[in-house]
């Protein structure tokens, strides 16, 4: 019976679940129209060399991206029109940073392409070479440059030049050029030839840009024109001019930066947000060189986005955590997979912002603070997100991934996000229905009686209340009138009594505090008489006089109980003050006696 | 005079007015192909584009034409779709040479035909597979293809390539077009 009725039970729970699941799988789809993919676009970047913007003004959005080719070779910047490869231009060095700025407030107003590259920003307009930016060299050591000097008159052998760099890179405060670090790696036999090669030219140290951001200027408007922010190699921030391409600001981080985010207008008030490789986030105000908040993280910071005014920042430990822009701490989110990339996912037409994950698990994870509301899987584990108008659609989001591909999928135009949590784990599991019992008929029928004469039992109550107050006071009222209460109603004799037991028994004391509550009228001739179950109670005095009462003194009375049951039995003891010569009392007392705890011992 | 002459003269016998619905996703080139439609004699009621939704009207003695963009995200879209009620025939243009957005001119297409007003109707449907002209636009059936359009079973339709810009294929279209509002026997 039991058995069977278990198996019935289980069959209708999977009921209940599956459409859940397959609801849920349909959803995320629904989300997104695939609007292109080629697994073999040979593009090979991250989301930070990736830039959708109206380059030609003719209201078609297009994709910049810095192809990083194979790391060594076919580095490209690469402009994609819908489906397809519009242009590229070759790259000498690896891309770090693709960013889109209006330079100038010039008509017409032709957004320019900024690229990052080793220490140098190359400005595009009009997808041409505009200007090159190269960072200001360093300062190079003294010792290494004697060195090289050395090394140029020939006055000293390679193997001689290789001693002496190696003593001074272990020594010196100011770190070796490219060049010695490249000639300390090489085999002895191609030793001469480097030198031979390098010793004519003066050494230089060069830091590389790491990351590369914008800043406005000083008005907020979309077009408005915007300043270049960049972090180098030197764990230094860069702001630049964007005409004059000179150095407007520059402060210093205590370690490298990896990833930022920039807010704000250059001459009003700005925030520059930088996750370093040191494993903690920096924050710069306007007004300090030195960052203004520190956030330490557990591990290594792995991408970086700004949702409205708060920072969320992905780290190597499948995390994702949250802060406000004072740097306290408000989410962290445990991701199913390592990150692979982050973005944010701005719809600005509902005002809506999201962030975007991608996971080595080939999918990418959108959250709104720590709910997650969607999954896109992908045929490949994504490097880089993208999202904005592109094209003519306003809600696009570009992918690039692992193996070289792009894929490009639209939002559909009638797709909302809901707020709800949709992440695997607890939340999911309280949707499981529990096996409530059914209710009984009873308690239907029950509900129904009450539901349909609800007023008819209402006022039944309230007649029966008003009954039981009516008999209260009536019972009240004879008690008075029989002076069974420790209050005496007589006008002649007011009195006021109460008891008190003592022990454990089986012997008690009893006292009675008796009071004459008359202004000057004594108290005379009064007897007192106990009224108790002989079988239970013995008291060697039931019945006895009491002295003259003074006025507004308090009388102890005391005399003794023996208790003459062993069962645990307790009883009532009435006491009763009575006048010579009349038989109702003045007034009653009961008394609660105790239950006999000492028995056993005596 | 203009290309609509055969129907509008053969409607004025029928003293009824045909409204057509002229959609698509902007610049698909509706308005480009409808005043190459429009006769000379055409009364014009553009009316002025609130927020993200743009609509033209035009009436000749015995058709009315409207025209919108299905553009946006949402909060327009049942201002538009008030106007399916009166839709007798439908022309659908598509931007044949706009890849990437095949898919949302589908998914628009595939709300239409899901709308409650045109659902149940046999109206018929001329689809312009626009701007024909452009290098690499994709052909009448590789957009007919995209567009899943052999799935619409219960409507009759119809697909050409055209040039708006030059009133090629046009014709062709919209004689389609008049043969099935003369068999609707209005
Ligand atoms: N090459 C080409 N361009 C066209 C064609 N039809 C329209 N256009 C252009 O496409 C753009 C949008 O056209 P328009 O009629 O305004 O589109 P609507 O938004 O659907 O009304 C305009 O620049 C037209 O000149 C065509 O057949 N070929
Ligand atoms: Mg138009």
């Amino acid at each position: 019976m039991t058995s069977s009725l278990g198996a019935v039970r289980g069959v209708q729970h999977r009921d209940e679940r599956e459409p859940v699941s397959v609801e849920r799988s349909n959803e995320t789809n629904s989300k997104w129209l695939d609007a292109h993919y080629d697994p073999l676009a040979n593009l090979y970047t991250f989301s930070s060399c990736t830039a959708l913007l109206d380059l030609h003004r003719d209201g078609e959005a297009k994709l910049v991206v810095g192809d990083l080719g194979t790391g060594l070779c076919n580095m490209k910047l690469k402009v994609y029109k819908g489906t397809s490869l519009m242009t590229e231009n070759a790259l000498l060095d690896l891309p770090t940073g693709v960013v889109t700025f209006l330079m100038d407030q010039n008509e017409p107003r032709t957004p320019a392409v900024a690229v990052a590259s080793g220490p140098y920003i190359y400005v595009y307009k009009n997808l041409r070479p505009y200007f090159k930016f190269t960072l200001p060299a360093l300062d190079v050591n003294l010792l290494e440059q004697d060195v090289w000097n050395q090394a140029k008159q020939d006055m000293i052998d390679p193997m001689t030049l290789k001693e002496m760099l190696e003593g001074i890179r272990d020594k010196a405060d100011v770190p070796l050029s490219v060049r010695s670090l490249r000639f300390l790696m090489l085999e002895q036999e191609e030793m001469e030839s480097f030198v031979n090669l390098h010793k004519h030219h003066p050494i230089k140290r060069q830091t590389v840009i790491t990351c590369m951001g914008t800043l406005k200027k000083n008005m907020a408007d979309e077009d408005a024109v915007s300043c270049l922010v960049i972090g180098t190699e030197s764990a230094e921030v860069l702001i630049l001019d964007p005409e004059a391409f000179t150095i407007l600001t520059k402060m210093n981080l205590p370690s490298v930066p990896a990833f930022l985010d920039v807010t704000g207008q250059y001459d009003v008030e700005f925030r520059i947000t930088m996750a370093c490789r040191n494993g903690s986030l920096y924050i710069l105000r306007r007004d300090s060189k030195r960052p203004k908040y520190c956030i330490e993280l557990s591990s290594q910071p792995v991408g970086l986005v700004r949702v409205q005014k708060n920072i969320v920042v992905g780290c190597s430990e499948e995390t994702l955590h949250a802060y406000t822009q004072k740097g306290k701490k408000l989410w962290t989110v445990y991701l199913p997979s390592s990150i692979t990339t982050m973005g944010l996912l701005d719809q600005k037409s509902r005002g809506f912002q999201a962030v975007m994950v991608g996971l080595a698990s080939q999918e990418v994870h959108l959250y709104r603070d720590k709910n997650l509301l969607n999954i896109i899987r992908t045929p490949d584990v994504v490097t880089s997100v993208c999202f904005g108008r592109y094209g003519r659609e306003d809600n696009t989001l570009i992918m690039t991934t692992k193996g070289g591909g792009l894929i490009i999928k639209i939002l559909k135009r009638t797709a909302v996000f809901e707020e709800k949590d949709t992440s695997p784990g607890p939340p999911l599991a309280q949707g499981v229905k529990l096996s409530v019992p059914k209710k009984t008929k009873l308690y239907v029928d029950q509900t129904l009686r009450e539901r349909e004469n609800a007023v008819a039992m209402h006022r039944i109550f309230q007649a029966d209340l008003y009954r039981l107050r009516l008999m209260a006071a009536r019972a009240y009222v004879k008690a008075l009138e029989g002076s069974v209460a420790p209050i005496s109603s007589v006008q002649q004799e007011p009195l006021q009594m109460n008891a008190v037991v003592q022990g454990i028994g089986p012997k008690f004391k009893l006292t009675l505090n008796i009071q004459n509550t008359s202004i000057n009228h004594p108290s005379i001739h009064l007897l007192i008489s106990f009224l108790y179950d002989e079988r239970l109670y013995s008291m060697e005095n039931s019945f006895f006089k009491i002295p003259l009462l003074v006025p507004g003194l308090n009388y102890p009375i005391e005399t003794f109980v023996d208790c003459l049951s062993d069962k645990g039995i307790s009883d009532l003891i009435k006491v009763f003050v009575l006048r010579e010569g009349k038989s109702a009392p003045l007034l009653t007392a009961h008394i609660n006696m105790p239950v006999s705890e000492g028995l056993a011992a005596a | 005079m203009g290309l609509l002459d055969r129907l509008a003269g053969l409607l004025g016998l029928k003293k009824k007015e045909v409204h057509v619905l002229c959609l698509g996703l902007d610049n698909s080139g509706k308005t480009t192909i409808i005043n190459k439609l429009k006769p000379s004699n055409a009364q014009t009621q553009d009316i002025v584009p609130t927020i993200g939704f743009n609509i033209e009207k035009f009436k000749t003695s015995s058709l009315s034409f409207t025209v919108f963009d299905m553009s946006g995200q949402g909060r327009y879209r049942n201002l538009w779709e008030h106007y399916y009620k009166e839709g007798m025939a439908i022309i659908f243009v598509v931007d044949s040479s706009d890849k990437l957005r095949m898919v949302v001119a589908k998914e628009e297409l595939e709300t239409l035909l899901n709308h409650p007003d045109i659902k149940h109707r046999r109206i018929p449907i001329l689809f312009f597979a626009n701007k024909m002209d452009v290098r690499d636009a994709l052909s009448a059936v590789k957009v007919s293809q995209m567009m899943l359009l052999e799935t619409i079973k219960d409507k009759p339709w119809h697909i050409c390539a055209s040039d708006g810009l030059k009133g090629e294929g046009l014709q062709e279209g919209v004689d389609w077009l008049q043969d099935q509002i003369q068999a609707m026997k209005i």
